[in-house]
């Protein structure tokens, strides 16, 4: 009975009767292969029964008439079914479902199973290491391994020593394990989405030094905002440890005073490349910025865990720089509307209309008179008026003008200025592409703009055509009743250029 | 700058409201004057805020150290101070 019994699952394994070649190379790993025999087909049979220890060379002759009885321990029995098992599942593929998964000192224990089967396994907290995927009971996979026997139980297990999920790849299943978790947490809510600022005032960037991405950054910011302040904090952004690299970039540039926003960049790449922004420390890391995050990782059809807790996400690293200016240019178009509605208020204003006239074709210089003279020229008489009115008046506009700018540039940082306008020259030396030039002078002159319609607005604008304004000694008050000053009181008068000290000699209130 | 300018949005936001009221042509003179200063000492605020800050490009090192960046990362550049 007992050879049957043990017959069982070696009858399976033809390998030692078919190929006697593997034989040899194996006698130290298994004390029981030099016991067999070349010459007859029963060998396999004995060999298992009669290890060369507990039986004399000629047991094979023997046992073949007489089988002998050979006891075992069992120990010795286990020791022999480790050693055969181990060496004939030294490295298998199995597929199945995992179930009774759990955790111990670090092992993980689980069960594979399939619809009549199933087969313990564990895997060793070093291979486990190595998993990007949490292994969770129901989920199916193919574990490589090899098979050993725990001898004090007389279980034999599979000892996995790496794991995929079957169908998702391994990280595509340890994203969607992340995101699922973070997203739970509250992480990607919208409340938590914070507004970027109007202006940064210093724009830092995590990303490598190496990459593309850096570069695009750097140009786009130096295009749309050209005296930009930038921190770039070199890290990593790809291979083991990228992750917590980032992370700690992320925390330390984040902190640096001055830094409003941050953004975090990395060109495109497979899945395995972009990893690092799949990582929860990278994700916390954003989380707890004190300042705003911008992602730029991949292509446009990447999406990262990073893209999920970042306040903005954008598709590429270099559109992550055209957010940060586009609130720049957001910001332009609010004086735009200034502007215009100051420009409204002018045209309601029927005793500034005229000045506004002259201010808009002093501004348009020699090409807008032509223009303007067609226009009327059809009545002559209207129009040599009209030309000596518009000289008269934009002499006095020119003064006007000239009064205040005289008083701009008292307090104004005049090298500033010209630094400004040198620059402004460097770029029209056609550095810059067209459209660049024209944005940036088209800015320029919406401020000078803004500035000369707040300048039209003034009260002492009209000081321009001959009024005054009188105030009393201290300059605090405006008289406007003769009855506030006395004889002997002095006054101060401000005419369009310069102001008197006057004395007050008669008053007739 | 100038402290009783919080920031450029709230620069911009006062700007607003002074070119309202100047609109509105409620004011007195003295009010005129003192929302018209104002707006110009805005506006200058604003259009050094846009200025004022130079092109510049620093890496933060592994020791928490600002230093400027190589010359090959900020070298192509179409305007440099």
């Amino acid at each position: 009975m007992a050879p049957s019994l043990f017959d069982l699952p070696f009858e399976d394994d033809p390998e030692p009767v078919l190929e006697p070649e593997p034989a040899p190379p194996l006698p130290t790993a298994s004390p029981s292969s030099p016991a067999v025999p070349t010459t007859d087909g029963s060998a396999p049979r004995a060999r298992s029964l009669a290890p060369s220890e507990s039986q004399p060379p000629t047991a094979a002759g023997d046992s073949r008439t007489t089988p002998a009885r050979t006891v075992l321990t069992v120990t010795a029995i286990t020791v022999q079914i480790r050693d055969r098992l181990e060496r004939d599942f030294f490295e298998v593929w199995v597929e199945g479902e995992l179930s009774n998964c759990r955790l111990w000192n670090g092992h993980l224990y689980l069960t594979l199973k399939d619809d009549r089967s199933q087969l313990r396994g564990f895997m060793f907290r070093s291979s486990l290491r190595y998993l990007r995927f949490k292994p969770v009971d129901g989920l199916r996979v193919i574990a490589r391994g090899k098979v050993s026997v725990y001898e004090a139980k007389g279980d034999y297990q599979l000892q996995c020593d790496h794991l995929e999920p079957q169908g998702l790849g391994a990280l595509q299943l340890a994203f969607e394990q992340l995101k699922k978790r973070l997203h739970a947490e509250g992480l990607f809510s919208a409340e938590r989405k914070r507004p970027l600022p109007a202006l940064p005032r210093k724009i830092a960037i995590v990303t490598s030094l190496d990459g593309a991405a850096i570069r695009d950054i750097i140009n786009v910011l130096g295009r749309r905002h050209h005296n930009a302040h930038i921190v770039i904090r070199p890290s990593r952004v790809q291979g083991e440890g990228a992750g917590a690299e980032v992370a700690h970039a992320i925390r330390a540039v984040s902190r640096v005073p001055g830094v409003d926003v941050v953004i975090v960049a990395r060109g495109g790449g497979s899945i395995e490349d972009l990893w690092a922004f799949n990582e929860e420390s990278v994700a916390r890391a954003i989380a707890h910025s004190p300042v705003p995050v911008i992602s730029g990782v991949g292509h446009e059809s990447d999406f990262t865990i990073a893209d999920f807790v970042a306040d903005l996400r954008a598709p590429t690293p270099s559109a992550a720089a055209e957010m940060v200016v586009t609130a720049k240019e957001e910001f332009r178009g609010r004086i735009d509307r200034l502007a215009d509605r100051a420009r409204a208020a002018l045209r309601s204003r029927v005793q500034r209309r005229s000045q506004r006239v002259h201010v808009l074709t002093a501004r348009s210089a020699l090409s807008g008179v032509p223009g303007r003279v067609a226009m009327r020229g059809r009545h002559a008489s209207e129009l040599s008026h009209t030309l000596t009115r518009g000289i008269r008046q934009r002499l006095a506009s020119a003064e006007r003008r000239l009064v205040l700018l005289r008083r701009q540039l008292d307090t104004f940082d005049l090298g500033r200025r010209l630094a400004s306008i040198r620059t402004r020259m460097v770029a029209a030396d056609g550095r810059l592409d067209a459209a660049m030039i024209k944005r940036q002078h088209h800015a320029h002159l919406q401020w000078r703009d803004h500035i000369a319609r707040l300048e039209a607005l003034s009260p002492l604008a009209v000081l321009g055509r001959g009024y005054a304004v009188a105030w009393n000694a201290e300059r605090t008050r405006v008289l406007r009743d003769a009855r506030d000053v006395a004889p002997g009181d002095r006054v101060r008068v401000t005419l369009a250029q310069g102001e008197l000290e006057c004395d007050v000699r008669d008053q007739k209130a | 700058m100038d402290a009783s300018i919080k920031d450029f949005e709230a620069a911009i936001a006062e700007l607003e409201t002074i070119v309202k009221k100047l609109e509105d042509g409620d004011a007195t003179l003295e009010q005129s004057l003192a929302l018209y200063e104002r707006g110009v000492q805005l506006s200058r605020f604003c259009h050094s805020r846009l200025e004022e800050a130079e092109r510049r490009i620093e890496i933060l090192t592994e020791r928490g150290e600002l230093r400027p960046a190589p010359a090959s990362l900020a070298g192509d550049e179409p305007e440099r101070r």
